[in-house]
C-alpha cells in the first residue's frame, strides 16, 4: 500500500512540475520530435499577439469595473467617492452570504470528487474494454451537455419528489454530480486516447494485478485528464444557478442563488466586493500552480 | 483484483459516508438544536430585524428561503419534497393552493393580533379565500410608475405616459404578464381579470402598438438599477425595489405614483402548509408579524404604507412611497383558471414580435 | 489472460446516470406527450398538443432568431479565438497566457454581465468617454438589442473556444508551414491550407463547445437583450416558470436537444471525413473530447 501511494504521489508531483510521467514508449519519439517543431521559440510579435492582448483587455474590463465600483461610496452607477464600506459590510454583516459561499464550496468539492471517481472509472473501462452496455455509457455521457439546464433542473425536481426524497444539500449534491459526470468522462477519455496499451501489457507481463495496473500505471498517466476533470467540475458546480434553484431545499442556499436574489435589491456593491475578494483569492491560490494549468489545457 | 475491490470499496464508502453525513445534516435538523421554522417568502420581504426579534422571543431558528415569482414557488411546492411551514403566496395562488388542498386551516382564535388587520383588506378575501380560512393578509400593494422628475418635466400621472414617443427607449415595464396586461386593461376601463376575447385583444393591441415601441425592454430583474442609474427615466415596477436601489439623498427626484385609472392589485398572504410540522410556531409567527410595532418596522424597511395593519400606521416612522388610499381604484388579481391561456397567447405575441 | 473488467469499471457511472439522468430524461419525454395540468405539471393523459404547438409561427420565428444569433456569436468567437490560440501556442510563457484567459472565469457569471451593463449603458463608461471627447451629445444605445446579446455571449464563451484551439495548435507540427512556404505559398495561404485543416479536431470542439451552450442561452438575452432578443432558452424558461406549460417546455427542449445533437453529429462526421493522418497520430480523439473545457452553465 505504501509503495503504491508513493508512486502515485511521485507521479502527481511530476505532473505538477510539468514533466510527463510516461514510461518510454514509441509514441514518445513522436513527442520528442514534436517539441522541436513547436513554434514556441519564434521571436517577434505577430498580429495574433495583438489580438490576444486585445482579448485580455476585453476579458478583464468587467473585472476592472467591478474593482472600481466596489470602492464606490454610493450604490448607483455614478462615482461619488472612495469608500471601504462595502468591504466592511462584506466581512462584518453578511452572514448569509458566507453561509451560502460555504455551501457552494462544500457542494463543489464533494460533487466534483464523486463525479471524478465515477467518471474516471467509467472512462478507463470504456477505453480498454468492450462490454454490452458500452454504447449506452458513451452516449449517456454526452447527453447532459446538450440538454438545456432548465429542463434538467425541472426533471430532477420532479424525479426527487417522485421518489420521496426531501430537497436539500443532498439533492443539490446529486444533481451537481450528475451534470459534472460528462465532463470528467470526456476529459479523461481524451487523455486515454493517447494511451499506449503496450504499457499495460508490459505491466501484466511483470505480474501486476488489475488493481496495481490501475493505480500504478493507468491513473498516473491519466492524471492531467483527471485533474482537469476535477477542476472543471468544481468550476461548473460553483457557477451553477438554474439546476441548483430547482433542486435545493430549505437551508441549502448556494452562492449563485444568493447573488441572483440579492442583486435585485441594492446589495450588489457588496457582491462586487465579494467578486474582487474571490478573484484576488483565486489568483493568489492558483498563480503558483500555473504550470499545472498548462498541463490542464494542453493534454 | 481483490486489492482493487478493496480500494474501490474504501473510496465508495468514503463518498457514501460523506453523502450520508450531508444528508443527515440537512434532514435531521428537527431532532437537534432549537426548534426550526421554515419560511418560504419573496426575496427580502421580511426584514432581518423582525425575524431576529422573533427568534429571540420564541427561542427558535428561522430558516428563510426565497423565491422571485409565484410560479416558481408553486412549481417547487407542487412537486413536493420541500418541508416549509409558512409560505407567502399572492392572492391568486392562495386560491389555487386551497383548491389543490395544500394548505392547513388557520385557527384565528389563536391570533391575538387578528383585530389589528384592516377590515377593508379582509373584505377582499371573499374573492380568493372566503372568510380567510387559510390565509392571513401580509401586505396589500400594487406596482406603480416611478418617474425621474429631473429628466421628465411634464407628464400625466397615468398609464398614458407609456404612449409618449418623446420618451422612447427611456422607459421600462415589468416582464410580468398579469401586471402589464392588467395595466392596459385598467387604462381601457376593463377588469384586470376579464376573460372576454375582445377585451384581451384590445389590451394586447394597446401594448403592442402603443406602449412597446417606446419601451427599452420588459424587465423584472434590473429595472430598479436602470432607473437608479439614469438609464431609464420612467419605470413601471414595485416601490420597494426602486426604494432599495435609489440613493437616499436623491429620493426627492423621484415621483412614484399609482395611476389614477388603477391597475392590478396584489395581496400577499401568509399561509401554513398542510404538511408543516410546526403549525403552532407558525401561528405564533403570523401573530408576531401583526403586532403593530413589528408591522410598522416591516413597512418602514421597504417604504410601504401600512395597508394591512391599522394600529401600525401610528407607529410608522418613515415615509411611504404611496398611500393606502391610492389603492382603492386598483383591482385584485385573481386566478383566471383556463382563461389564463388567452393571456398567455397574447403575452407570447407581445414578447416575441419586434 | 485479460479478464474483462469493463463492466465493473463502468457500472457505477452507468448506474448513476441511469438513475439520475436517464430516468428524469424519460420523464421529460413522457411529459412532452402528456396533457398539461392547469397549475403546472401534467395530467396522465396522452396528448400531442405540445408538439402541435411547436408549429406556432411565433415559436418558429424565435427559433430562427436564436439560430441566427447563435451562429453569429459562434463565428465571431471562433474568428477571435483562432489567433489567440495561435498566439498562446507560440509564446514562450504559455502557462501565464492561459492563466490570464482563465482568471475571469472565477467571477460569478451574473456579476460579469452586470459589469457589462455598467460599461455599455447609457450612463456607463463608454458613453461617458464618447460624450467627454465630443463624439456624441446623446448617449449611444449599446445595450438591450441583439448586438449586445452577441457581444456578451462572445465574451462569455471566448475562453471555451480558445482553450481547445490552443490545445490543438500546440500539437501542430509547424515544420509543415515552413515546408509549404518553401514550396512557394504565402504566409496566409500556408495558414489557410495547412494549419486550418490540421487543427480540424480542435476547431470542431471549439465550435461545439461554443454553439451548443449559446443556442440554449437565456440569462444573457434576459439581462442585456431588448424587445428583439427573446430566444429559445427564454421560451423554455418562461414556459416552466411563468406559463406553467410543462409539456410545451418539454417538447421545445426535445426539439432543441435533437437539433443540437444533429448539428453536433453532422459537424463531427463532416470534419472526420477530411481529417488528416496527422490528427490520428497526435492523439486528438473523438470530436467532443479534444480538450478539457467546461461547456459551462447555460448563459
Amino acid at each position: 500500500m505504501r509503495l503504491r501511494v508513493r508512486a502515485f504521489y511521485r507521479a502527481l508531483r511530476a505532473t505538477i512540475k510539468g514533466i510527463r510521467p510516461l514510461p518510454p514508449r514509441i509514441a514518445d519519439f513522436g513527442a520528442a520530435a514534436e517539441k522541436n517543431n513547436h513554434a514556441k521559440r519564434r521571436k517577434g510579435v505577430a498580429l495574433s499577439d495583438f489580438i490576444y492582448g486585445a482579448v485580455i483587455v476585453f476579458l478583464f474590463m468587467p473585472l476592472v469595473v467591478l474593482l472600481v465600483y466596489s470602492f464606490n461610496a454610493s450604490k448607483s452607477g455614478s462615482w461619488s467617492g472612495f469608500s471601504l464600506q462595502w468591504y466592511e459590510k462584506l466581512f462584518m454583516g453578511s452572514g448569509e452570504l458566507w453561509h451560502a459561499f460555504a455551501n457552494s464550496l462544500l457542494i463543489a468539492l464533494t460533487s466534483a470528487t464523486a463525479a471524478t471517481i465515477l467518471g474516471t472509472l467509467a472512462a478507463v473501462g470504456t477505453a480498454r474494454y468492450s462490454f454490452w452496455f458500452k454504447p449506452y455509457v458513451k452516449s449517456m455521457s454526452f447527453l447532459p451537455m446538450i440538454m438545456p439546464e432548465i429542463i434538467v433542473g425541472v426533471s430532477l425536481l420532479v424525479f426527487f419528489a417522485g421518489i420521496g426524497l426531501k430537497l436539500g444539500l443532498v439533492t443539490v449534491w446529486m444533481a451537481h454530480t450528475t451534470f459534472n459526470l460528462p465532463f470528467v468522462y470526456l476529459l479523461v477519455s481524451a487523455r486515454l486516447e493517447a494511451f499506449d496499451p503496450s504499457v499495460v501489457e508490459a505491466a501484466r507481463d511483470l505480474g501486476a494485478t488489475e488493481g496495481q495496473t490501475l493505480m500504478r500505471v493507468i491513473l498516473p498517466i491519466t492524471m492531467p485528464g483527471i485533474a482537469s476533470g476535477f477542476l472543471t467540475a468544481v468550476t461548473l458546480s460553483l457557477e451553477d444557478f438554474v439546476i441548483t434553484f430547482f433542486v435545493s431545499g430549505p437551508g441549502a442556499m448556494t452562492l449563485p442563488l444568493f447573488i441572483y436574489s440579492a442583486i435585485r435589491f441594492g446589495v450588489s456593491p457588496v457582491i462586487n466586493a465579494l467578486s474582487v475578494v474571490m478573484v484576488a483569492g483565486t489568483v493568489l491560490l492558483v498563480y503558483p500552480a500555473r504550470n499545472f494549468l498548462k498541463a490542464y489545457a494542453a493534454h | 483484483m481483490k486489492r482493487l475491490l478493496h480500494t474501490a470499496t474504501r473510496v465508495a464508502a468514503l463518498a457514501l459516508a460523506l453523502g450520508m453525513s450531508l444528508g443527515f445534516a440537512s434532514c435531521s435538523k428537527q431532532e437537534s438544536g432549537p426548534k426550526k421554522l421554515y419560511i418560504f417568502n419573496w426575496t427580502y420581504y421580511t426584514p432581518d430585524s423582525v425575524i431576529a426579534k422573533f427568534e429571540k422571543e420564541y427561542n427558535c431558528k428561522v430558516v428563510y428561503d426565497s423565491f422571485d415569482s409565484n410560479e416558481s414557488m408553486f412549481a417547487k411546492l407542487k412537486a413536493g419534497g420541500s418541508n416549509y411551514d409558512i409560505v407567502f403566496p399572492s392572492a391568486d395562488y392562495v386560491s389555487i393552493m386551497v383548491k389543490q388542498g395544500m394548505l392547513a386551516k388557520i385557527d384565528k382564535s389563536k391570533l391575538s393580533n387578528w383585530k389589528n388587520i384592516d377590515p377593508a383588506v379582509l373584505a377582499r378575501s371573499k374573492d380568493y379565500d372566503p372568510d380567510n380560512q387559510y390565509s392571513v393578509p401580509y401586505y396589500m400593494g400594487a406596482a406603480g410608475v416611478a418617474v425621474n422628475k429631473t429628466k421628465v418635466k411634464k407628464y400625466d400621472r397615468d398609464w398614458s405616459i407609456f404612449s409618449r414617443k418623446d420618451l422612447k427607449d427611456k422607459m421600462t415595464m415589468l416582464d410580468d404578464m398579469r401586471e402589464v396586461m392588467g395595466d392596459a386593461l385598467a387604462f381601457q376601463g376593463k377588469s384586470v381579470n376579464t376573460a372576454k376575447d375582445d377585451e384581451v385583444a384590445a389590451a394586447e393591441k394597446l401594448i403592442n402598438e402603443g406602449w412597446k415601441p417606446n419601451l427599452l425592454k420588459f424587465d423584472a430583474e434590473a429595472y430598479a438599477k436602470l432607473f437608479a442609474s439614469g438609464e431609464t427615466w420612467v419605470a413601471q415596477g414595485y416601490a420597494e425595489s426602486i426604494f432599495a436601489e435609489y440613493d437616499q439623498a436623491k429620493r426627492g427626484d423621484v415621483d412614484f405614483f399609482i395611476p389614477k385609472e388603477g391597475g392590478p392589485l396584489y395581496i400577499d398572504s401568509m399561509v401554513i402548509l398542510k404538511d408543516s410540522k410546526s403549525k403552532d410556531l407558525a401561528l405564533k409567527f403570523i401573530d408576531f408579524i401583526h403586532r403593530p410595532q413589528n408591522y410598522a418596522e416591516f413597512c418602514d424597511a421597504f417604504g410601504f404604507p401600512c395597508t394591512a395593519n391599522i394600529p401600525a400606521r401610528a407607529l410608522k416612522k418613515g415615509d411611504a412611497w404611496y398611500k393606502a388610499e391610492d389603492l382603492t381604484k386598483c383591482e385584485l388579481k385573481l386566478d383566471l383558471g383556463q382563461d389564463l391561456e388567452k393571456y398567455n397567447a397574447a403575452w407570447q405575441d407581445i414578447k416575441v414580435g419586434k | 489472460m485479460k479478464r474483462n473488467y469493463g463492466r465493473a469499471y463502468a457500472a457505477p457511472e452507468a448506474l448513476w446516470l441511469t438513475f439520475f439522468f436517464a430516468a428524469p430524461l424519460a420523464i421529460i419525454v413522457a411529459y412532452s406527450f402528456c396533457k398539461r395540468d392547469l397549475y403546472g405539471g401534467v395530467l396522465p393523459q396522452l396528448s400531442l398538443d405540445a408538439y402541435r404547438s411547436l408549429a406556432n409561427p411565433t415559436l418558429i420565428a424565435v427559433a430562427w432568431r436564436t439560430l441566427w444569433v447563435s451562429l453569429a456569436a459562434t463565428v465571431i468567437t471562433i474568428l477571435i479565438a483562432l489567433p489567440c490560440g495561435y498566439s498562446i501556442a507560440r509564446s514562450g510563457n504559455q502557462a501565464m497566457r492561459l492563466f490570464l484567459i482563465i482568471v475571469p472565469f472565477w467571477t460569478n457569471f451574473i456579476i460579469r454581465v452586470y459589469a457589462w451593463i455598467a460599461i455599455l449603458g447609457n450612463e456607463g463608461f463608454v458613453n461617458d468617454v464618447l460624450r467627454a471627447i465630443g463624439l456624441t451629445t446623446d448617449s449611444v444605445q449599446f445595450l438591450y438589442n441583439q448586438g449586445a446579446v452577441i457581444l456578451v455571449l462572445v465574451y462569455m464563451y471566448l475562453p471555451y473556444a480558445i482553450l481547445p484551439l490552443f490545445s490543438t495548435i500546440d500539437k501542430f507540427d509547424f515544420n509543415l508551414l515552413e515546408a509549404a512556404r518553401d514550396l512557394g505559398a504565402t504566409r496566409m495561404q500556408a495558414l489557410r491550407k495547412i494549419l486550418i485543416p490540421n487543427i480540424r479536431g480542435g476547431l470542431v470542439t471549439a465550435v461545439l463547445f461554443t454553439f451548443i451552450p449559446i443556442f440554449g442561452a437565456y440569462a444573457v438575452p434576459l439581462l442585456v437583450g431588448g424587445k428583439d432578443s427573446y430566444m429559445l432558452g427564454n421560451v423554455i424558461a418562461d414556459q416552466v416558470t411563468k406559463t406553467r406549460n410543462w409539456p410545451l417546455a418539454s417538447s421545445i427542449s426535445m426539439g432543441v436537444t435533437v437539433l443540437t445533437g444533429i448539428a453536433a453529429i453532422l459537424y463531427a462526421v463532416v470534419s472526420k471525413r477530411s481529417t488528416h493522418h496527422v490528427i490520428e497520430e497526435s492523439g486528438i480523439g473523438p470530436v467532443s473530447a479534444t480538450a478539457g473545457i467546461p461547456s459551462g452553465g447555460q448563459a
